[in-house]
Order: structure tokens, then C-alpha cells, then sequence
């Protein structure tokens, strides 16, 4: 049976040894085998440097025991040999044992296998090691730790580059070092611990101050750092250079600032954004202008508020923004409502809007009133459609006045020539007539009173035919339509007496019913062609030959002769007022006849043409009708 | 006093017959032809290529070649070209004159009140035709 001791001995789990005066071990426990791999045989008169890394070391292992004798006790850590050679940290304590025997006393060893909780040691000390490593390169940031009043316990290179202290210069200084004048005096350093230690955590962007006394904008973090009795032991700080991102930032506010006031100035356009719904969130001066709605009232409204109610049914504010959205940019004119519910032309142009990200993150809303543009467009148009109309009139006005011009001219050319010279005759005459009668003579007389007569009498024709020419200008045309053949045969019938005289003959070809206008002028017409057809012969039989064809929708006359003809140079003459081309003896007439013909085809909105071959014959074409005719021609048709 | 070959151009026979009187009775012209129109001249001219006049002297308004008719025919003649065409109307009207004038006319004269009335027409044709000639000896 084993006494109580001996059980001890032999459960516990740590291993003991019994050494004598000199450290050679006299007994080992069973745990003693167990954690070193030798048997108690093994062990036993071997001394305690047998564990040790190298056995030869006596040295160490009488220090160890001659300082446990002189202090009562030695503890020490370190590594040990198992039979095997394989290392274990051991706890070691040697105590000596008390003399009985009046000699030097041995020593009790227990020698605890704490490898494990070594290793975890030595694992924290690594990764602590790491860390700080790695806090002291961070060269961005400045973080350090405080003890619980504030003052510097680290230092890292970022802190060093942010405010220029070294570590030795700042360690152990309060950390308010950092701060500005007035926060000092708003006792600011020491309500950021006090905020940090209450709820975790402080941070900030504010003003700091460098070694060298210029400032920085920094964000600032203090975490309070509490040890596993949650008892506070300090604070980390982790501080970081904003200045330049600061300047930055202040640079793109202003800079929005500008753009905001610009854009919020703007008072003919209105722009003002959309979030992605469509609801306004901006609006500036030319929106309440143009629309009549303040910011506040129309701001988180739906941008639909400008549509009309149709547009709204045919959901045209959602389609806009689909498009906005699909191809980046919707553009119309259209109308649009204004607060008080009036009408306006807009011209409208919205934009998607994308952030750094290219998510949509709303639209921008250009709208610009044209009414007024529309309505000077407009009245240009109108201005100049109206100088159109009285540039088309004056240029009527011009031909007409044209015209005019051309037929004074000839009047004066006429009334100076034409009609003066009969009277120069008939007073010549008289005169010859008094000198006559004065010298007694009157042989002559008789002559000359009949030369006098046929002056008056050849004024007299020249002022009738003047007059009929003159009437063919006035007046409006009776227009209808006449029968070609009646109006032929009517032409004939006139002419009978002058047709037998010459015995012509003449033929007809006509394909054409009807004809539009004047019967009497267009009898006139053919009846002056067909008697100047007859009259400028040489004395052959006259064969004239009449044809009316319908080409291109036009009628056209044509009166053929086998007379005398017309010189080329002439051709252009023949229809000059009381022009002749030949002597009176042997054609006479005065020279009305073909510019009756002309003023009737002017009226009748046509064209007259000789073609002539000189001894050969003639043909006078013309057509009637051919562009649309001014005057009232129109109207009576 | 130096004597100007004229031919005149006239379709009045009367007024053909006081014109005549009267230049011969002044003494001043040489009547080379008279002739009742454009038509007439040209003919005469082609037919006595020999007997060119200083100066030919032509009514306005006659059937057949007229004055204008005359004035263009001379101008575009190069052999004529150079030759003096001195219009004589009844008409006063500058619309003539002007359109005489612009056709090359070297002259225009209104035709005296009455045909019986030449001599005075004559004296003054003559002292114009010698500012002509000296204008174009210059």
C-alpha cells in the first residue's frame, strides 16, 4: 500500500525530481518518464544537464543549483532535451531540500512541459511584431498610439511625414501638440478622448498643425483601445493628409458653384435636372420665367407637369426619357404648358445624366421658348411672302408700265409724225393757195385743194384706225367660246368683194370646234391677216390657205400666202403702227392692219409670228391663250 | 462758199418738189438724186457707185426703208459708214431726235412749218454740214 505521498508522487502530472547535493538525480515520478522519454532507470545518478540542450554544460546546471541553494529557489524557462533529442520548453524550478543531516542538501526539481503555451508566445510575439512593423511603414498615414491622458506612445513613418516630427522628437508628448490655437482653447483634444472613451470612437476632418507650424487638413480617428478587463488603456489615433484632396474638393465647389450660379442665372433657357423618375430636383431663372413656376413649387414635381393632356395620354413624357436613356439625348419642338396653363413652342432637349459609374442618376432638362422665334419666323415669312406679292405686282405694274411706255412712245412717234404730217400738208397748201391768189394766178389752185382734201382726208382715216387701235387696249374682252368655222367663214363673207376681185383661191384645214375669246376682235384678227394675204400679191392669182390645229393644248392659226413675202430684215417691222415696208402706190393702207393683229393675240394672251420667203409667199402663225392672261381674262372664263 | 453734193430722201412729191426749188434757188447744194425711200437710196447708191455724196439728207417716216431703217443701213455699211446721214421730220419730239441721234444720225432737223418755206432750212443745212466737215477734218 502506498503511502498518501507516494500517490502524490506518482499522479502528478508535472515531472519531479529528487537531486542530490552535486544535481544527480536520485528519484524521478512516472510524469517524469512521460515527459522526457526516459525510463526512471535511465535517469537515475544521471545528472539534471542530461536535459539540457548540451549535457556537457555542468556549467549552467551548478549555477542554476548553487542560486536556487543561495536564494531558496531558482525558476527558469528554457529548452530541454527529451531522450529522443527532441526539444521542449520547459518551466523548471529547483528548490533545495532541507538538511537533515547535516549535510548539504539536495534539491527537488519540477520540470513542466509548457511547449505549447510557448509556441502561442511566441506565435502572439510574431504577429505583434508584424503589426508594428507594419503600422511603423504605413507612410500615408499617420497613426500612433496615446495612453489614457492623451500623451504619444508610438510613432510611425507616415506620422513623420505628415507632421515632420521623428519618433524621439514626439514620443511621450501630448498628442494636443497637433492642434490649432483655438481648439486648444475650446479644450477640443480632450473632448475627442472623452467622446472616444464614451462611445468607441472620435473622427473629423478638421485643421491641424505641422512641426514647422504650417496647417494640414486632416481626417482624424481615435479609437478608444480597452484590455480584456474592458478597462480603458489608451487610445489609437490614425490621422491622414487632406489637404490636397481638400484643395481639390474646394477646386470642384467652386468650380459647381460657378456652374450651379451660371446655370441658375440663365434666364432664356430653362434648365434644371430630373432624378431618374422624372421628378425636378433643380430649376433655375429661365424655367420660372419661361414656365412661371417658383423653384419651391415645382421642385419634386413630376416634369409631365409641362405636357399637354395629350401628350400625357400618349404617355410622351416616359417615351422622351426612354430615349434620353437609350441614346443619351432627346431632342423636339413642341408645345408645352406654363403654370397659368398657356401654350408655348418649345424647343426641348434632355439629357441622361451618368455618374463616375455610369449608373444613371438622372436628366438634364433644356427648354427654350420659341413662341416668340415662331412668331417672327412667321411674320418674316409673312413680311416676305407679302414683298413677294408686291414685287410680283410691281413687276405687272413694270410691264404694264413698260407697255405703256412703249405705247406712248409710239403715240408720240405717231401723233408727231403720222397726224402732223397731213396738217403740214393741208396748211402748206393754203399757203400756196394765198401766194397764188395774191399774184392773180389761179391755174393751180384747183390742184392744190384737192391735194389739201386728200391730206384731211388721209388724217381722218389715220385718227379712225388710231382710235380702233386704241379701243382694242380697252375695255374688257368679251370672252366665249367661238366656233372656228363660223368664225372663218364670218372672215371670208367680209373679205367677199376683195376675194372675187382677185379671184384667190382658198382652202381650209381646220381640226379645232371651239375657240376662247373675243368674236369680234378675233374676226377682226383673221379678217387683217387674210386681207393682207390677198393685197401683197404681184398681181398673181392669190391661193392662200388657212389651217387651225390643236398642239399642246394650244390652238394655232396659220394663213399661208403665195404673195411678194416679207425681207428678213423687215420681218420684225410688219407689226409697227402705221409702219409700211412698201411704197403707197403699190400696197395701200396705212399701216394698221398687222399691229391690230399684234395687240389682239397680246390681249388674247397669245403669240403672232411671220415666217416668209421673199417673192415666195408668207405664213402668219399665231396662238391664243397660251400663258394664264392678266387683266380679267381669268375671271369670265 | 463750198457746195455740197447731197442726195435727199422723200416720199411727199410736193414736198420733193420744194425741197428742190428751194436748195437750187440758194445755190449751196449739188442735188446728186432724190429719192422717195430707203429702198430707192440704196438702189440709187449701188447704181451710180461713182457719184458718192457729202451729205444725204432723209425724211423720217416713208413706207418702205423708213429714216432709222436708213441711219442703221449706212452705219453697218462699211463702205458707207463714214457718210453723213442728216435726218429732217416734221416731229419735235425728243423720244425722235434722241433715237435718231443714237442710231449714228450726224443731224436732226425739224422740217420748216410748211414745205413752201425751204430757203431758210437750206442756208442753216449748209452751215451745219460745214461745222460737220470741219469737225471731222480736225
Amino acid at each position: 500500500m502506498l503511502s498518501n505521498s507516494n500517490l502524490l508522487l506518482q499522479g502528478i502530472t508535472e515531472a519531479l525530481f529528487m537531486l542530490d547535493k552535486d544535481g544527480f538525480i536520485i528519484y524521478s515520478n512516472p510524469a517524469s518518464s512521460a515527459i522526457t522519454g526516459y525510463t526512471p532507470e535511465e535517469l537515475e545518478g544521471k545528472p539534471l544537464s542530461i536535459l539540457y540542450t548540451s549535457a556537457e554544460d555542468t556549467i549552467k546546471s551548478e549555477y542554476e543549483l548553487s542560486t536556487a541553494r543561495k536564494n531558496g529557489k531558482f525558476i527558469s524557462e528554457g529548452w530541454k532535451l527529451r531522450k529522443d533529442h527532441t526539444p521542449f520548453w520547459g518551466e523548471m524550478i529547483l528548490a533545495p531540500l532541507g538538511s537533515e543531516i547535516g549535510e548539504r542538501p539536495g534539491f527537488s526539481c519540477i520540470l513542466r512541459d509548457v511547449t505549447e503555451r510557448k509556441e502561442l508566445e511566441i506565435e502572439i510575439r510574431k504577429s505583434e511584431e508584424r503589426y508594428r512593423l507594419m503600422v511603423e511603414g504605413v507612410r500615408d498615414y499617420s497613426i500612433f498610439m496615446l495612453d489614457v491622458n492623451g500623451h504619444i506612445l508610438t510613432w510611425n513613418d507616415g506620422g513623420r511625414r505628415i507632421t515632420g516630427y521623428s519618433s524621439h522628437e514626439i514620443i511621450g508628448k501630448h498628442f494636443s501638440v497637433f492642434y490649432t490655437a483655438k481648439d486648444l482653447a475650446d479644450n477640443k483634444p480632450a473632448n475627442e478622448l472623452k467622446i472616444a472613451a464614451a462611445t468607441g470612437k472620435y473622427d473629423e476632418e478638421g485643421w491641424r498643425v505641422k512641426k514647422n507650424g504650417s496647417m494640414y487638413w486632416s481626417s482624424v480617428v481615435i479609437t478608444a483601445l480597452f484590455n480584456e478587463q474592458n478597462k480603458l488603456i489608451g487610445f489609437s489615433k490614425v490621422t491622414n493628409d487632406l489637404t490636397e484632396r481638400r484643395e481639390n474638393e474646394e477646386a470642384l465647389r467652386q468650380s459647381e458653384e460657378r456652374y450651379r450660379l451660371l446655370v441658375e442665372q440663365v434666364t432664356d433657357y430653362g434648365i434644371f435636372m430630373l432624378d431618374e423618375k422624372g421628378r425636378i430636383i433643380s430649376w433655375n431663372e429661365g424655367a420660372r420665367r419661361i414656365k412661371g413656376y417658383e423653384a419651391s413649387e415645382i421642385i419634386g414635381k413630376y416634369f409631365s407637369i409641362f405636357y399637354p393632356e395629350e401628350d400625357i395620354l400618349n404617355g410622351k413624357p416616359p417615351y422622351e426619357l426612354r430615349v434620353a436613356r437609350s441614346v443619351g439625348k432627346y431632342e423636339e419642338e413642341g408645345w408645352r404648358l406654363r403654370k397659368d396653363g398657356t401654350r408655348f413652342w418649345a424647343n426641348v432637349v434632355i439629357t441622361a445624366v451618368y455618374n463616375h459609374h455610369n449608373i444613371l442618376i438622372g436628366y438634364s432638362k433644356v427648354t427654350r421658348d420659341l413662341t416668340e422665334r415662331k412668331q417672327a419666323e412667321r411674320e418674316l415669312r409673312q413680311s416676305y411672302e407679302n414683298y413677294r406679292r408686291i414685287a410680283d405686282e410691281l413687276k405687272i405694274t413694270n410691264q404694264e408700265l413698260s407697255y405703256a411706255n412703249g405705247e406712248l412712245e409710239q403715240f408720240t412717234s405717231i401723233v408727231s409724225h403720222d397726224l402732223q404730217e397731213p396738217i403740214r400738208t393741208i396748211k402748206s397748201f393754203l399757203q400756196l393757195i394765198d401766194m397764188k391768189l395774191d399774184e392773180g394766178q389761179t391755174a393751180e389752185l384747183k390742184n392744190y385743194i384737192s391735194k389739201s382734201i386728200n391730206a384731211a382726208n388721209r388724217m381722218k382715216e389715220l385718227i379712225h384706225n388710231l382710235l380702233h387701235y386704241s379701243q382694242l387696249s380697252r375695255g374688257d374682252l368679251q370672252l366665249e367660246d367661238v366656233p372656228v368655222d363660223e368664225l372663218l367663214q364670218s372672215a371670208l363673207q367680209n373679205l367677199r368683194d376683195q376675194i372675187e376681185k382677185s379671184q384667190a383661191e382658198i382652202t381650209i384645214n381646220n381640226q379645232v370646234d371651239f375657240v376662247s375669246g373675243d368674236r369680234i376682235q378675233l374676226l377682226q384678227l383673221v379678217q387683217n391677216l387674210l386681207s393682207n394675204a390677198l393685197k401683197f400679191t404681184n398681181s398673181n392669182q392669190p391661193r392662200i390657205h388657212i389651217t387651225c390645229v390643236r398642239e399642246n393644248s394650244q390652238v394655232r392659226f396659220s394663213i399661208s400666202d403665195n404673195g411678194i413675202g416679207i425681207a428678213e430684215a423687215d420681218l420684225n417691222k410688219v407689226f409697227e403702227i402705221f409702219r409700211r415696208l412698201h411704197p403707197k402706190q403699190n400696197y395701200p393702207g396705212t399701216g394698221i392692219g398687222l399691229a391690230i393683229c399684234k395687240k389682239i393675240v397680246d390681249r388674247h394672251s397669245g403669240k403672232i409670228w411671220p415666217e416668209s420667203k421673199p417673192g415666195k409667199g408668207t405664213t402668219f402663225h399665231f396662238t391664243l391663250n397660251e400663258e394664264a392672261p392678266h387683266d380679267t381674262l381669268h375671271e369670265q372664263v | 462758199m463750198n457746195k455740197y453734193k447731197i442726195v435727199i430722201v422723200e416720199n411727199d412729191e410736193d414736198e420733193q418738189f420744194f425741197i428742190k426749188e428751194a436748195f437750187q434757188n440758194v445755190g449751196l447744194f449739188d442735188i446728186l438724186a432724190q429719192v422717195s425711200s430707203g429702198n430707192e437710196l440704196f438702189d440709187w447708191m449701188q447704181e451710180h457707185p461713182g457719184q458718192r455724196p457729202d451729205v444725204i439728207l432723209s425724211d423720217l417716216n416713208m413706207p418702205g426703208k423708213n429714216g432709222y431703217d436708213i441711219i442703221e443701213e449706212i452705219k453697218t455699211t462699211p463702205d458707207y459708214a463714214s457718210l453723213p446721214v442728216i435726218i429732217t421730220s416734221t416731229s419735235s419730239a425728243k423720244l425722235v431726235i434722241d433715237k435718231c441721234m443714237h442710231l449714228g444720225a450726224a443731224d436732226y432737223l425739224v422740217k420748216p412749218d410748211t414745205f413752201i418755206e425751204y430757203v431758210p432750212f437750206a442756208r442753216n443745212l449748209h452751215a451745219i454740214i460745214d461745222r460737220l466737215m470741219a469737225k471731222r477734218d480736225e
